[in-house]
């Protein structure tokens, strides 16, 4: 019987890299049946196979941790590093939008009429539902913090509870929004004031849900007694992006709903 | 009365488990006993017969799927002419 003598982990060959590719492939060609050959077939293959792979992929780091124990200090470091890095991707992928924002609001067009908000759109009162959303958000970052206190000491009650109360904020949130989009005065297609606002709102609202999930996931494994008081980096990735989706709203609401109106 | 209370609360106790719900118990040791078996199966495949039947589903759907996406690129490489 051969065992290393390193504390790293050398992953059993999996086929999700692979199938996770390929997924990407249909995807994209999905979408070019649907938008230019009105098939939706390969867009729906993508998505499954998308699914597919993120639930057995994650699936497998979830086995190889809790229950074959290969994630020691220093593997769990390369993960933070990892997370780490993917955040700051997505502060950059963020960055682009807001650049737009301000390209097109610090120097408004003639065919704006020279000033922001442009003519003829009337932007959210940013003290109603906006506000409300900041609020939701900033509620949802105690009690996540909360959530991680309880971890810590070993409160299972306690972090379960605080856990959460944290996703149905994310999910107040969602529905705040989706009811904000449904009732808003304007469009993406009114000039490029609709196009940075419901670009860059969209965008974070998709990044809210994925957090959302991401965070119900490590319920689910709360609940399964998968977390000790010393190892949930997992929770921990969880938080960090949910503060990072934070973050961006804040962004949002100074910039676009309140500097932006 | 309060002797019938006592009783009822000795029961109470005795029937709450560590867990905090009752669906709730520890079956992550059950797990790590599964997961380190050293019968050689990949972690993707370990779990037992439904791993396999779903790696078997995502396979067919991907593999398939490229398939598909081939053809239809060659479909619409070579416009049909019209009459």
């Amino acid at each position: 019987m051969t065992h290393q003598t390193h504390a790293y982990h050398m992953v059993n060959p999996s086929p999700w890299p692979l199938t996770g590719a390929l997924s990407a492939l249909l995807m994209t060609s999905g979408l070019t049946m649907w938008f230019h050959f009105n098939s939706n077939i390969l867009l729906t293959l993508g998505l499954m196979t998308n699914s597919l792979t993120m639930y057995q992929w994650w699936r497998d780091v979830v086995r190889e941790s809790t229950f074959q124990g290969h994630h020691t200090i220093i593997v769990q470091t390369g993960l933070r590093y990892g997370m780490i890095l993917f955040i700051m991707s997505e502060v950059f992928f963020f960055a682009g939008f807001f650049w737009a924002f301000y390209h097109s609001s610090l120097a408004p067009t003639p065919s704006l009429g020279g000033y922001w908000p442009p003519a003829g759109i009337n932007p959210l009162n940013p003290m109603e539902v906006p506000l409300l959303n900041t609020l939701v958000l900033l509620a949802s970052g105690v009690s996540i913090t909360w959530t991680h206190h309880s971890l810590m000491e070993g409160n299972r009650k306690h972090s379960l509870q605080a856990l959460l109360i944290t996703i149905f904020l994310g999910i107040y949130f969602t529905l705040l929004q989706a009811s904000e989009y449904l009732e808003a005065p304007f469009t993406i297609s009114d000039s490029i004031y609709g196009s940075t606002f419901f670009v860059a709102t969209g965008f974070h609202g998709l990044h809210v849900m994925i957090g959302t999930t991401f965070l119900t996931i490590c319920l689910l494994r709360q609940l399964k007694f998968h977390f000790t008081s010393k190892h949930h980096f997992g929770f921990e990735a969880a938080a960090w992006y949910w503060h990072f989706v934070d973050v961006v709203w804040l962004f949002l609401y100074i910039s676009i709903y309140w500097w932006g109106s | 009365m309060l002797r019938s209370l006592l009783v009822l609360r000795q029961i109470a106790q005795r029937t709450i488990s560590t867990a905090s719900r009752r669906h709730f118990e520890n079956k992550v040791p059950e797990k790590q006993k599964l997961f380190q078996e050293d019968n050689g199966i990949p972690v993707h495949l370990k779990g037992g017969v439904g791993d396999a039947l779903l790696y078997k589903a995502t396979m067919i759907l991907t593999v398939g799927g490229t398939a598909y996406a081939i053809y239809q690129l060659a479909m619409a490489s070579f416009p049909k002419k019209q009459a």
